[in-house]
């Protein structure tokens, strides 16, 4: 049978290994129908066990049998999905009914698509990576899968080089009050008070800065808990427009190596809002459009304009 | 909070020259605030009583009785504002009502002279805006126009950007820079300072109903 049956017309094969799974089945439901009837009757006791073993192991052979014969028919029949560049989910293409279940060609566009976005977000990345917004000093990617667990060196500086930095700070401006607290572990957070202007918090990592809130001065800047709010924004538009640039500000000043010239720069920036209800806009000398003063300050000039003004 | 009068009289001045009521002028000013974008945001309220020293606690050394004035804001529907004209602003409960009446022997209510202010309440952006017709018994007497820029704590810091933002709906009609806060440059500014403004406000009104009144005689 083998010869006939070459490993190309497996299909035939097939057939043979179900009609012989078939076998199997019968010959194994033939032993416990042996073993359901139990003895049966015949003049002496030894008779009836000697009956009964010997049928038994007759019934056991014939399994046997099948069982060998099914193994020797499985390995004519081979693995043919192996073949396939889609494994198994290939033999989807088998599914005669197309028009019903459309599976495998919607599985190949979904495959297709899924290879595009995969080149396209390599390209992505690689141009990103070009311009990088990261603002520590080890470079994410390639790096980040070397050594998944290094942190820079300057996330881990002594909470005492923190308060120093920012105790100098504090000093330089007199305007300018702020206020250091560690609620949560080592990371510092700040609350700043300009004049009678407004306040900011800000949440350090090191001496990162992570977030900052901007609030007006007469608002309440502590939770329920009477720890720092950090979650919530100012009820005025100004202020929340002052919190977005604010942000723009963090993403600007950016030096790695040197933290502490980013936080001092930033303050330098943050303290020209003194005078935020005060300065007209430098492009147009007016102080309101859309019922907002200039809330945007120009990070090398320090300059006052309105959001649209700016260039 | 910060909140400014522009002067009734000055306001209300305009449209008598052109010839319109009170009223007519009201809805002028509430039509351009809403072209401007500003949304309504209900109605206030600001009444005010006088009530003179009693005639009895006045010594025989013949000083004036002190007038003073008991106001009430719906912006602090909680408190009571007891003043004297240039002396203290006291904020009290709204039980200093009762108080009051308690107190009939040394304070006693001038007749008819409660007057008030009513209107509509406008925000636009951080500004808020109450324009009120201001009535002395059954009769309007003008207008009061307040503007608070509540981001703002000190007054004398935003005077020139509230200016351009009135400019922008009275026109040439803004008020010169109220004098609260003239004298206290950085002081942060107080729902009493709000009153203030209005006690002067509703005085400068009452003197200009006095004057037709004694040319007259």
């Amino acid at each position: 049978m083998a010869d006939v049956l070459s490993v190309g017309v497996n299909l035939e094969a097939f057939a043979q290994a179900i009609s012989a799974i078939q076998a199997l089945r019968s010959s194994v439901s033939r032993v416990f129908d042996c073993l359901k009837d139990g003895m049966r009757n015949k003049e002496t006791l030894e008779g009836r066990e000697k009956a009964f073993i010997a049928h038994f192991q007759d019934n056991l052979h014939s399994v046997n049998r099948d069982l060998n014969e099914l193994e020797r028919l499985s390995n004519l029949v081979g693995k043919p999905s192996e073949n396939h560049p889609l494994h198994n989910s290939g033999l989807l293409s088998l599914d005669p009914v197309q028009d019903k279940t459309p599976l495998y060609s919607q599985l190949l566009q979904a495959y297709k698509w899924s290879n595009k976005l995969q080149y396209h977000a390599g390209l992505a990345s690689g141009l990103l990576n070009q311009q990088s917004l990261k603002r520590s000093a080890n470079q994410m990617g390639v790096s980040a899968k070397r050594r998944p667990k290094a942190q820079p060196t300057t996330l881990v500086l002594p909470p005492q080089y923190v308060d120093d930095v920012i105790s100098r700070i504090d000093r330089m401006f007199p305007e300018m009050s702020i206020h250091l607290s560690r609620p949560n572990g080592t990371s510092a957070m700040l609350l700043v008070t300009l004049g009678k202007v407004l306040k900011v918090i800000v949440v350090m990592r090191s001496l990162f800065i992570d977030r900052t809130i901007v609030k007006g001065y007469n608002e309440n800047v502590y939770a329920e808990d009477g720890k720092l709010d950090i979650w919530s924004k100012s009820n005025y538009q100004v202020f929340q427009k002052v919190t977005d640039h604010a942000t723009t500000a963090l993403l600007h000043y950016q030096l790695p190596q040197m933290p502490d010239v980013v936080v001092r720069s930033f303050m330098t920036w943050l303290r020209s809002y003194i005078k935020l209800f005060q300065a007209p806009c430098q492009r147009c000398g007016k102080f309101l459009q859309d019922g907002l003063p200039p809330t945007w300050r120009d990070f090398r000039t320090l300059e006052a304009f309105h959001d649209t003004c700016r260039q | 909070m910060r909140p400014f009068l522009l002067e009734g009289g000055s306001v209300s001045q305009m449209p008598v020259a052109e010839g319109k009521s009170v009223q007519q002028t009201v809805e002028l000013l509430t039509r351009k605030l809403e072209m401007l974008g500003a949304e309504k945001q209900g109605t206030f309220c600001v009444d005010c009583e006088t009530y003179h020293t009693a005639a009895s606690t006045l010594g025989s050394q013949g000083q004036a009785g002190k007038l003073m004035y008991v106001m009430h804001n719906s912006e602090y529907p909680l408190s009571c504002f007891a003043l004297f004209e240039n002396g203290p602003c006291l904020v009290a409960d709204t039980n200093f009502d009762v108080l009051m009446v308690k107190l009939k022997g040394f304070f006693q209510s001038a007749k008819a002279s409660k007057i008030e202010t009513r209107g509509t309440r406008y925000q636009y952006c951080d500004f808020l805006v109450k324009v009120g017709t201001v009535t002395m018994g059954p009769s309007a007497r003008g207008i009061s126009v307040e503007v608070e820029y509540g981001p703002c704590v000190v007054a004398s810091d935003c005077w020139s950007l509230l200016l351009e933002f009135l400019q922008s709906f009275l026109g040439s009609h803004t008020p010169g820079a109220p004098t609260v806060f003239g004298n206290r440059h950085d002081a942060v500014y107080s729902p009493a300072d709000t009153m203030v403004q209005y006690m002067e406000l509703f005085n400068k009104i009452r003197k200009q109903q006095q004057v037709p009144v004694a040319g007259i005689r």
